[in-house]
């Protein structure tokens, strides 16, 4: 995946231009890092009893060179870091010295069991334990320090081969594994180096390791210690067993160890990684590299799930829809009058306007006052104005028809038709249903009887004010007195109509023998405020008629 | 009064010369029925309907009724704007009323600027050639010559009857295909402050939750 970012170019060649000083600085923070790892794997050792004898160790540690020796596997696997690296050329600066550096923190974590293995083995067999673990690097160390006296340290450990190659096969095992460790966190983390070349150098890795007890000045040395072995192999025979398996444990836990160690270097690169590139989680996602992929059932199951969702949420809607006062408003036509009613009073606005631009200005405050004394004549009266003509509808008048009553005495100077009839058949359908509601009729019944017949008496409201106000416009004689008289009138009538159907309603409701009190009180609140809600959209529609009665005037 | 669900609401205007037939044809398209007598309409009325485009998806058909006479020209220009297609309608034996057709599109398209709408030209009572010449009805308006004119303009064109219900379904869905082609093309789109096409689930408030959460109360307690 060749980069084309010039910035990865331009920082991985910071990263080498001044590498010791970050070398230097990386070493100085790792040292923390050991210390942590030190003190985290202490309470392990400790209980093999050995924590004593490892102090000591620690402040023996001849630190000579058994630590980089024995680690001979690391430098490698840090050398294919390196190197691939360097031959894609598209590591992020950044990784250079960390990776570097939790290596090193690794061998500074592992010169405890270097120096223990090495004093220890001396001392008792118990303690000889954990030599063998190291024993296979010591041997690599010893080819590079023959001087050192390992005579016996050496004899039974060669003799054990079979402890050997476990635990050979234990390190062999840890360094493949912190190399495919290294290299995926590489893959994943950058995806940059070279496949092939990672694969070339692990393979090496691979080959040098289970044999680097066979490297060449390792065998001459073997070769020389060969006669000595044989009888302190046979003395500690009967403890194969137990050794061996210390061993696997050891392993094991080197393997853990090692393992956290690399969950550490992965993390901490990662990190370094986000915080010196802030798209690394958009590439990624780009790259498809976060996408655990779902299991096909999986992905169906969640299509059907969401499916069974959908249908259920249309049908829930469809249900909703029943009460919902807007939607019915809406599929009343009461909506679409109001909106052209709102289109014909924002036109004939603009036409009052343009008049009264084009008025001379000496007239321009005579119109300004005229539209003023509409607007007041269509100001609506105070609540308590009790209306004379209410008196006189005579009291064994239907319901519907002293609504017609009201109506045609409240728009009766208007000078036009207007057409009442589906109003009061409305009415009297919704009168009728009243009626006829029995013990079944459930609540919910109720309740969406009232919510629809308020938003169909608020629509034929839109529809009326909506005609009235075309039928005002292609009048030929306006009376502007008279038609504000009317409107306001007829916006009087139709909000206590309102009112006193959502009391109807209410009353309806609030008598119903329904156990459940708090939903009747549910629904007769939602009635009050679905009436309130009629109320505002007719005087609303009653306000946008002024410019049309103004028109009248000027 | 039940309106179901629908995916997107397509506001069409018809327009014309009054008598042409606007609203008996808007009649038999939403009741399926026709009216022998019909009073003049005044100002605008409005009829609806859903129907399906090729697709399956479901498109409400708002239709703003105008009123043919002139005393309303005035009032009816104030519709325009808000349509997304728009009927202009002749009738086939009464050729002024295909004459004024070309005024009533300039007009159209001038109200509903920037907007481009979906224009298709509708003949009506088509029942009334032929057959029956004792009644004076005799066609004025060829087929040819109206295709002539309707290929010359870019309009759809089709002969309707009223009163036989022939291709009275066509005419409307000829015009809500072309508007749904022309969304899925990208060049019409949903946009607020234009009601020529609205999505069908944006309810206004959308309520619809708030419901759903008190019906479900509802049903736990009864």
């Amino acid at each position: 995946m060749p980069s084309s970012d010039s910035d990865d170019f331009e920082s991985a060649d910071e990263g080498r231009s001044s590498p010791n000083k970050r070398e230097r600085k990386k070493r100085l923070s790792s040292s923390n890092y050991s210390d942590n790892f030190e003190s985290d794997h202490e309470p392990q050792k400790s209980e093999d009893q050995l924590s004593t004898k490892l102090k000591e160790a620690t402040t023996l540690s001849n630190k000579l060179d058994n630590a980089e020796d024995g680690w001979d596997d690391f430098d490698i696997d840090n050398e294919a870091i390196e190197t691939s690296k360097i031959v894609p050329e598209k590591t992020i600066s950044a990784l250079k010295p960390e990776s570097k550096a939790n290596t090193d923190e690794a061998q500074s974590g592992w010169d405890d069991f270097d120096d223990w293995g090495d004093n220890d083995n001396s001392d008792n067999i118990q303690d000889t334990q954990p030599e063998q673990p190291l024993n296979n690097q010591q041997q690599t160390s010893t080819a590079k320090h023959p001087d050192q006296p390992k005579s016996d340290g050496w004899g039974w450990g060669w003799g054990v081969d079979s402890i050997l190659s476990t635990a050979t096969a234990g390190i062999s095992t840890l360094t493949t594994q912190v190399s495919q460790g290294i290299s995926t966190v590489l893959e994943t983390g950058i995806g940059a180096p070279d496949p092939e070349e990672l694969a070339k150098k692990s393979v090496k890795t691979h080959e040098s390791n289970p044999n680097s007890t066979e490297s060449k000045p390792t065998e001459s040395e073997e070769k020389k210690f060969e006669p000595s072995v044989n009888d302190s192999s046979f003395q500690f025979g009967n403890l194969l067993s137990g050794v061996t398996k210390f061993v696997e444990s050891t392993g094991t836990k080197v393997i853990a160890g090692g393992l956290d160690t690399l969950e550490t270097i992965g993390k901490k690169t990662m990190e370094v990684l986000q915080e010196g590139d802030p798209g690394l989680a958009k590439k990624k996602a780009l790259l498809g590299l976060d996408t655990d992929k779902p299991v096909l059932s999986q992905v169906l199951r969640e299509a059907k799930a969401k499916a069974d969702e959908e249908d259920l949420m249309r049908e829930a809607k469809r249900e909703a829809k029943e009460v919902h006062y807007e939607t019915l408003f809406d599929d009343y036509e009461g909506l679409v009058h109001l909106e052209a009613l709102e289109m014909l009073s924002r036109q004939l606005r603009m036409r009052i306007d343009e008049r009264l631009r084009a008025a001379p200005p000496d007239k321009r405050l005579d119109i300004k006052e005229t539209l003023q004394q509409v607007a007041e004549l269509c100001e609506m009266p105070e609540e308590d104005d009790e209306d004379e003509d209410e008196e006189q509808i005579s009291e064994d008048m239907s319901k519907p028809d002293a609504l017609h009553e009201r109506l045609q005495r409240a728009t009766r100077d208007i000078g036009l038709k207007l057409q009442f009839q589906p109003l009061i058949k409305q009415y009297t359908e919704i009168l009728t249903w009243l009626e006829s509601m029995d013990s079944d009729t459930t609540i919910k019944a109720i309740y969406k009887k009232s919510v629809s017949g308020l938003a169909q008496t608020t629509a034929l409201s839109m529809e009326l004010y909506h005609k009235t106000a075309e039928m005002l416009l292609v009048k030929n004689r306006r009376s502007t007195a008279d038609e504000a008289d009317a409107l306001t009138q007829l916006t009087v009538v139709l909000t206590k109509h309102i009112s006193e159907l959502a009391t109807q309603f209410t009353e309806k409701l609030s008598s119903h023998p329904s156990e459940d009190k708090e939903q009747v009180n549910n629904y007769i609140t939602n009635v009050f405020l679905e009436a309130g809600n009629s109320s505002k959209y007719i005087e609303n529609a009653f306000q946008l008629t002024l410019p049309i009665i103004q028109i009248g005037a000027v | 009064m039940v309106d179901p669900i629908f995916d997107y609401q397509f506001r069409l205007i018809l327009i014309g010369d009054s008598t042409v037939g606007k609203s008996s044809l808007l009649k038999y398209f939403t009741d399926g029925k026709f009216a022998e007598l019909s009073d003049p309409t005044v100002g605008v009325d409005f009829f609806a309907r859903i129907i399906e485009v090729q697709d399956g998806t479901r498109i409400k058909l708002q239709l703003w009724d105008t009123a043919g006479q002139e005393r309303f020209r005035s009032i009816t220009k104030s519709y325009y704007r808000n349509s997304v297609g728009a009927l202009l309608v002749y009738d086939v034996c009464n050729r002024s009323s295909f004459e004024h057709i070309p005024l009533w599109m300039m007009e159209a398209k001038r109200h509903i600027e920037p907007h481009r709408p979906v224009f298709a030209l509708v003949g009506c009572k088509v029942d009334l050639v032929g057959t029956d010449n004792k009644n004076g009805a005799r066609r004025e308006v060829s087929c040819e010559e109206a295709r002539m004119f309707a290929e010359e303009n870019g309009l759809h064109h089709v002969e309707t009857s009223a009163k036989t219900g022939q291709n009275v379904e066509q005419a409307f869905i000829l015009v809500a295909q072309e508007v749904y082609n022309r969304i899925q093309t990208g060049e019409y789109k949903v946009e607020d402050g234009w009601d020529g096409i609205k999505t069908g689930f944006n309810r206004p408030n959308g309520m619809d939750f708030n419901l759903l959460e008190a019906e479900t109360v509802q049903s736990t307690c009864c």
